[in-house]
């Protein structure tokens, strides 16, 4: 499998970021846990690099790794060999700075519930030094960016999960980011919300953010990313633009037309749409 | 510092907008009050019984409503709360001092100790109780009781931190029973059985107790008081290294 997915990222390397421009780079990324069972090695030397201003698309299914990285990459989690840097800056070396380079809009929307919108992006711009005066002209910026001015100084508590992915997409934008890492924004959302929060992305990235975004849904990739890569078994397996990898499997297997980025992802992790007799595994997209 | 004091002021908002967690911390300590002087009170008459110092018993019991509502701090609990919703991640994301995120916790459990502590006092002058060390003495009641509020919600935090688990915290605060019966809860030290008077010297909250049940019965009995301050110290000190250390290397 290595040696096959290899040899996919070796046909793309024109799409490889320039070395000036390069948001986020990760090298040999190796996470390893203890567990009762012994030793569980949940990414196994991950490299990536993201162009600045791109939308990076991470793609796998559950358990690959992808949260993994993305908290190796976001300063959350330690890192057990090899190195990361996020706006130039490494880290496991640096992560204060580099904490104040990215945004991070995790899983699970964390917010405070008792608190009000406005309130929660005051104090977060404040534990990024803003005086209490600049804090609260940045929540006002922020909640009109999102469309959660009426809803401003209600608590959180009474937020609907779009409103609630909204504000919490909001809150890492506090300190204008370089980099904002989105770990599956969409995910529980109905597909109004989705579309809101997709909106709120291209939005962001369009200001000059690199966005990257680990997602289950292949739409979504499809639709958001200028580039992706699919990790499975915590190790990438293909990388590329959408069209791109497209192409490859459309090459390697002979088909007759372009097949959608959810064949591109079943091949990639070796799934299959019925799955194989005694085979329960389970695919998400 | 400024960081900590602005997490500070949040987690005492999150106490003001949680008042149901807020009134068992009052209600529980003057319950057993009232229930322990209605129990033991006829046992130890104000007039006959030395160590009283011409209180009731009452006055006696009240330490051990200070601790015990001091010891039902909810900041441990509301931490698991945030790192199960993933809000203690967004704090652990921003650039600030990882020993802001617990010292913020417990400035607002010092707070809400002092206001607590107050609460129960004043409540029980009219019952009769009165603080004979004055004014000063009162000063430091309150400041004994919420600063053993604040060791016992560094405790709290290390367990929560360590299991990040609502049940296993919640259990881990039973932990306090055992500690404030293997003190002089029911009468003095002297008083106790051997096993038992060699369990509560053993026992650092009894240090605390007497202490504060000295700035109650007696004048300013400052070596009494000293150790009092100093247990509280000492393990204020533990916990904090503690917790500090806990947080930085979570993972």
């Amino acid at each position: 499998m290595a040696e096959r997915n290899d040899a996919v990222r070796a046909e793309a390397p024109a799409m490889r970021p320039a070395d000036g421009a390069i948001a986020v780079h990760a090298e040999a990324l190796v996470k390893t846990y203890r567990s009762r069972a012994g030793v569980v090695e949940a990414v196994r030397g991950v490299d990536l690099d993201v162009a600045a201003g791109e939308v990076f698309g991470f793609l796998g299914p559950n358990g690959a790794g992808k949260s993994t990285t993305v908290r190796m990459l976001t300063t959350l989690l330690s890192i057990t060999s090899g190195t990361a840097r996020v706006a130039g800056v490494d880290v496991a070396h640096q992560p204060d700075l580099a904490r104040r380079r990215m945004g991070v809009a995790l899983q699970e929307a964390g917010l405070d519930p008792r608190q009000t919108g406005r309130e929660l992006l005051i104090l977060q711009g404040r534990l990024f030094n803003l005086s209490h005066r600049d804090a609260a002209r940045r929540a006002g910026e922020l909640l009109e960016l999102v469309e959660l001015e009426e809803a401003a100084d209600r608590r959180i508590s009474g937020y609907s999960g779009g409103m609630k992915r909204r504000l919490d997409l909001a809150s890492a934008l506090v300190h204008e980011p370089d980099v904002l890492f989105l770990d599956e924004p969409t995910t529980g959302l109905d597909p109004a919300s989705r579309l809101t929060v997709w909106d709120e992305v291209r939005r962001i990235n369009t200001r000059g953010t690199t966005v990257f975004l680990t997602t289950q849904y292949l739409e979504e990739a499809d639709q958001l990313c200028d580039r992706l890569a699919i990790i499975d078994d915590g190790r990438i397996v293909r990388e590329g633009t959408p069209a791109e990898l497209k192409a490859e499997l459309r090459g390697r297997r002979g088909l007759s037309s372009d097949p959608s980025l959810d064949d591109v992802f079943l091949d990639a992790t070796g799934r299959t749409r019925g799955g194989g007799a005694g085979d329960v595994r389970e695919v998400s997209a | 510092m400024s960081h900590s004091l602005a997490l500070g002021q949040r987690a005492l908002r999150e106490a003001w907008r949680t008042p149901e967690a807020l009134v068992p911390t009052l209600f529980i300590p003057l319950f057993f009050l009232v229930v322990n002087v209605g129990q033991a009170g006829k046992i130890f008459p104000s007039a006959s019984t030395g160590f009283l110092n011409g209180q009731g018993y009452g006055a006696f019991q009240l330490p051990s409503s200070l601790l015990l509502a001091a010891s039902f701090g909810t900041a441990a609990l509301f931490l698991v709360e945030e790192i199960e919703g993933g809000y203690f991640d967004k704090l652990r994301a921003t650039p600030i001092p990882r020993t802001s995120i617990v010292l913020g916790r417990l400035i607002a459990e010092l707070a809400k100790g002092l206001l607590i502590a107050t609460a129960i006092v004043l409540l029980a002058l009219p019952f009769g109780i009165t603080i004979a060390s004055g004014l000063l003495g009162f000063v430091l009641l309150i400041a004994l009781t919420a600063l053993w509020a604040v060791v016992f919600a560094g405790f709290m935090q290390l367990i929560a931190l360590k299991t990040r688990s609502a049940a296993a915290t919640n259990s881990g605060g039973l932990i306090f029973f055992p500690l404030l019966f293997l003190t002089p809860n029911f009468v003095p030290r002297d008083m106790l059985t051997r096993p038992m008077e060699i369990a509560a010297t053993l026992n650092p909250v009894t240090y605390v107790m007497e202490a504060l049940r000295s700035l109650i019965l007696d004048d300013l009995a400052w070596d009494r008081i000293a150790r009092g301050f100093a247990v509280v110290a000492v393990l204020g000190a533990i916990m904090l290294v503690l917790n500090v250390r806990m947080i930085r290397h979570y993972d």
